[in-house]
């Protein structure tokens, strides 16, 4: 990501987004869901074209953290994918990036931030149907939200709410 | 009763100093009523030890904090003598549970705590450059600002953190000064009181409030300075090039990434001591934010941090039997 932040980034082959210019962040685990992509892929399922996809070595190196920044930023919608569980390559990745996503998902919108447009799931190599599903509704989904205004860049507006803190 | 825990204090870090290499404590500041962390090596020093509702600074820190001691003594070395409230004691049992620290370094002098004294709440009420004098009688809290004599309940200036706590008495120590407190909660409920109060709020509000509050933040890091847990030194992400996480921008974006950083590094790790927000110049409830992921954790996975030091840290294990957390 460069200082720009993720607005920056346009599809590699050079062609606009969409119209709406949702930007979609995909972190897919090498053994499975990049797979499971790359068959959707083969098999010329349609796919919509928002997602900008990362390839991570398993799930059990996400960090959270690469999603809030990316949220915190405007990307409109980030997608996790991984081998399903019991079947991860290195047998526990997965086990790890489950608790940690959910707890960072029960954890978003405490700091004001839109959980819905975070979603973690599994999808193995073989499943490019399931890919194309998942794919396609997250997508509708984050169209539906509209674009993410990220957390606002300008300082000294003061806020109205009030929390009683002790 | 504060002058007898006083004396008792003394008398046993006086039995104790020659066997120990040295014992961090609270001592008066220079000014009349804030205390200051001590480090006494020598008798004549003991005197300067104090305890009660103004030692608001938890000292765990300074046993991992640069220059850091060895976790395991060296041959011979001496054990080090250190004062902990309650609260404090939980960032102990975290350390040790980390292998930062073994039991065998520290001796603990445990202070059942009643609550300490928030400043900036008093400066609201009393002109804090003129104080002459402040004591505590009872639960009042007298100070003198040499206009008037201020009476103010002990109770209305409290830190945050104290209105929620649990474990008012050490859980970790080898001698205890004074009578046990009793605990101002004792369920869920009320621990997290004001992270269902920011809950209670529509999410845009929630996200105006942090912008706000946070837009305040100037990234000193003194809130992670100040963290006993925040244990990576120079190698802490928010200031390394490589990888390059932050910039020095100084927009609200980047002020919400540290946050977050410092707040999921201290997923199921934070004991709720209250030090970031202690040390925070802008007034920012920083401790908040990680009391959020503290009841997370502790209602979704039963796990509260700093209690046994021999339990494992929720995000560093798995159940395969876990779904939704
Ligand atoms: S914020 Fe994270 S990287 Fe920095 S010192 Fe704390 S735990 Fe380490
Ligand atoms: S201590 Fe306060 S101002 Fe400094 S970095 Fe932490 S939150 Fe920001």
């Amino acid at each position: 990501m460069t200082d720009e932040g993720p607005r920056s980034i346009a599809p590699a082959d050079g062609t606009a987004a969409d119209t709406q210019g949702i930007k979609i962040v995909g972190f897919l685990c090498n053994w499975c869901s990049y797979g499971g992509a790359d068959t959707a892929g083969v098999c010329r399922f349609k796919q919509p074209t928002d997602l900008r996809v990362v390839r991570i070595p398993c799930t059990g190196r996400m960090d959270p953290l690469f999603i809030a920044k990316s949220l915190i930023y405007g990307v409109d919608g980030v997608l996790v994918s991984g081998c399903h569980p019991r079947d991860c390559h290195y047998a526990v990745g997965n086990f790890y990036a489950r608790r940690r996503m959910e707890a960072f998902k029960a954890f978003l919108p405490f700091m004001g931030i839109d959980t819905r447009r975070f979603k973690y799931t599994w999808v193995s190599a073989s499943e490019g149907q399931q890919w194309q599903k998942v794919v396609t509704e997250f997508s509708e989904q984050i169209h539906e939200l509209g674009p993410n205004p990220g957390v606002r860049r300008q300082t000294g507006e003061n806020s109205k709410v009030s929390t009683g803190l002790r | 009763m504060l002058e007898t825990d006083r004396n008792q204090l003394h008398k046993l870090v006086e039995e104790a100093l020659p066997e120990l290499d040295m014992v961090i404590g609270w001592g008066q500041s220079t000014d009349s009523f804030q205390t200051t962390p001590v480090f006494v090596r020598d008798a004549k020093q003991i005197s300067q030890l104090t305890l009660g509702p103004f030692c608001s600074q938890n000292l765990t820190g300074y046993l991992v904090k640069p220059p850091a001691l060895d976790a395991a003594p060296k041959e011979g070395a001496k054990p080090i003598g250190i004062c902990v409230k309650g609260c404090d004691s939980r960032s102990l049992v975290a350390l040790i549970q980390e292998k930062f620290l073994t039991r065998e370094r520290v001796r603990i002098f445990g202070i059942p705590c009643r609550g300490t004294v928030d400043w900036n709440k008093v400066g609201k009420l009393v002109d804090l450059s003129n104080v002459k004098s402040a004591t505590v009688e009872e639960d009042v809290l007298v100070v003198d600002d040499s206009q008037t004599t201020h009476r103010i309940k002990l109770e209305e200036v409290l830190a945050r953190k104290c209105y929620g706590c649990r474990y008012p008495n050490p859980l970790i120590q080898d001698v205890t000064i004074g009578e046990p407190a009793t605990p101002r909660s004792t369920s869920i409920e009320s621990s997290y009181r004001d992270v269902d109060r920011l809950d209670a709020k529509p999410l845009e509000e929630r996200l105006d409030f942090w912008q706000s509050e946070l837009d305040r933040c100037i990234r000193c890091y003194a809130c992670r300075n100040a963290c006993p847990l925040c244990v990576c030194q120079d190698k802490c992400i928010i200031e390394s090039r490589e990888p390059r996480w932050l910039t020095q921008r100084v927009g609200i974006p980047e002020k919400f990434l540290f946050h977050f950083i410092h707040a999921m590094h201290l997923a199921g790790r934070c004991t709720g001591c209250g030090e970031c927000e202690r040390a925070c110049p802008m007034d920012i409830p920083v401790t908040l934010i990680k009391e959020k992921l503290n009841k997370i954790m502790e209602e979704r996975l039963g796990y509260s941090a700093g209690l046994d030091v021999e339990a494992v840290p929720p995000l560093l294990t798995f159940n395969p039997g876990d779904t939704e957390i």
